[in-house]
C-alpha cells in the first residue's frame, strides 16, 4: 500500500510533468499540419493549453528552487504522422501520456499544487476524449485516465 | 457508579452540537444522568465496554456509494433507452470499476447498513436522460475532486483519476 510508485518529491513529479508538456507542445506541431477546420482549431487550443501549463510549471519550479528540465530540440514520435487519422491517434496518445505525468504528481503534492495537478490531469483526459470522438475511436473514455495500463 | 456522572457530563459539554449550553443545563443534565444511572445501572456501561466503539466510517464511503449509484443510473438509462447501450455501458462499467478500487483502498467490506436503493427508475426522452446523467456526473466530479484535495497522498492518485474520469463522462455525454 505504501509502496512508492510515484516520484518521491513534488519537484521531481512536477519536473516530469514539465518534460511531458514540452513533448506535447512539440507533438502538436506535426499533428496540427495534418488537420483542418475544427480539428485544427482544437489542436491549436490544446497546444495553447499545454504552453500555459508549461509556463506555469517553469515559474513554479524556478520559484521553489527546483530543477527546471530543459526543453529538447526534438522528440521522437511513436509513429509517423502522415495523415488525419495518424494525427488524431497521436493527439489521443499525447493527452493520455501527459495525463499520466500529472496523475503522478497528485500523491506528492498538497493544497493548491495538488489542485493544479488535478486540473491538468482532468484537462488532458477530457481532450483525449474529444480526440477519440474526432477520430471515431470508441469507447470515448477509459476507466482510469492517466493510470498506466 | 460515581464515576459515571463526570464522564457522561464531560461528553455532554464536548458534544459538537452542545454549543452555548449553560453551566446550569450541563449540571442539570448531569444530575438527570446520575438519577438515570442510579435507577438503571446498566445504561452507563456502554462507556466502559471492552469491545470498544466501532471504527468511524471511512471518509471514502460516500464516494464509493456514489460510484455504485452512478453505475446504477447509467444502467437504468440503458434499460429505458436501449439505443444508448453502446455509449453508456463503458461508463457504467467504469463506475463499477471505481467502486471496486475504492473498496480495495478502504480495505473494509461494504458497510452493512440499510441496503442501497435499487437502480433508479428513469423515464423520458433521450435528451432528458442524458441531461440527468450529465448533472449526476458533474456533481460526482466535484465530489471526487474535493475528496482528492482532502485526501492523504496515498489516496490522491485514485481519487484524482476518478474525478478526471467523471469529467470525461460528462464530455462523452454531450
Amino acid at each position: 500500500m505504501n509502496r512508492r510508485t510515484a516520484p518521491a518529491a513534488p519537484g521531481d513529479a512536477l519536473a516530469g510533468a514539465l518534460a511531458a508538456e514540452y513533448a506535447a507542445i512539440y507533438a502538436y506541431g506535426p499533428i496540427g499540419v495534418r488537420l483542418t477546420d475544427a480539428d485544427r482549431r482544437a489542436a491549436r487550443t490544446a497546444e495553447a493549453a499545454h504552453r500555459a501549463r508549461r509556463d506555469a510549471l517553469v515559474l513554479q519550479l524556478s520559484a521553489t528552487g527546483g530543477t527546471v528540465p530543459a526543453d529538447q530540440a526534438g522528440y521522437a514520435l511513436p509513429f509517423p504522422v502522415t495523415d488525419r487519422a495518424s494525427a488524431l491517434r497521436l493527439a489521443v496518445q499525447v493527452e493520455d501520456r501527459t495525463a499520466a505525468f500529472w496523475r503522478a504528481a497528485l500523491p506528492v503534492t498538497t493544497g493548491a499544487d495538488r489542485t493544479r495537478a488535478l486540473n491538468a490531469l482532468t484537462d488532458c483526459a477530457v481532450r483525449a476524449t474529444r480526440w477519440r470522438r474526432s477520430a471515431g475511436i470508441t469507447p470515448l473514455t477509459v476507466p482510469f485516465p492517466g493510470r498506466p495500463a | 457508579m460515581v464515576l459515571t456522572c463526570p464522564v457522561a457530563t464531560g461528553r455532554t459539554t464536548t458534544h459538537p452540537d452542545g454549543t452555548g449550553q449553560s453551566r446550569r443545563t450541563v449540571l442539570r443534565t448531569g444530575a438527570l444522568l446520575a438519577v438515570g444511572a442510579a435507577a438503571v445501572p446498566l445504561t452507563g456501561c456502554g462507556l466502559l465496554d471492552r469491545d470498544g466503539p466501532t471504527p468511524p466510517p471511512d471518509p471514502l464511503e460516500p464516494l464509493a456509494a456514489e460510484s455504485r449509484e452512478l453505475a446504477a443510473r447509467h444502467r437504468a438509462a440503458i434499460t429505458a433507452d436501449p439505443g444508448l447501450a453502446d455509449r453508456l455501458t463503458p461508463i457504467a462499467d467504469a463506475h463499477t470499476a471505481h467502486a471496486d478500487e475504492l473498496r480495495r483502498l478502504i480495505g473494509r467490506p461494504e458497510p452493512s447498513g440499510p441496503a442501497a436503493p435499487g437502480p433508479t427508475v428513469v423515464d423520458g426522452a433521450r435528451n432528458t436522460l442524458l441531461a440527468e446523467l450529465r448533472a449526476a456526473e458533474q456533481s460526482g466530479r466535484d465530489n471526487a475532486a474535493k475528496a482528492c484535495a482532502d485526501a492523504p497522498g496515498d489516496r490522491a492518485a485514485l481519487l484524482g483519476t476518478i474525478a478526471a474520469a467523471r469529467a470525461t463522462h460528462l464530455e462523452a455525454l454531450k
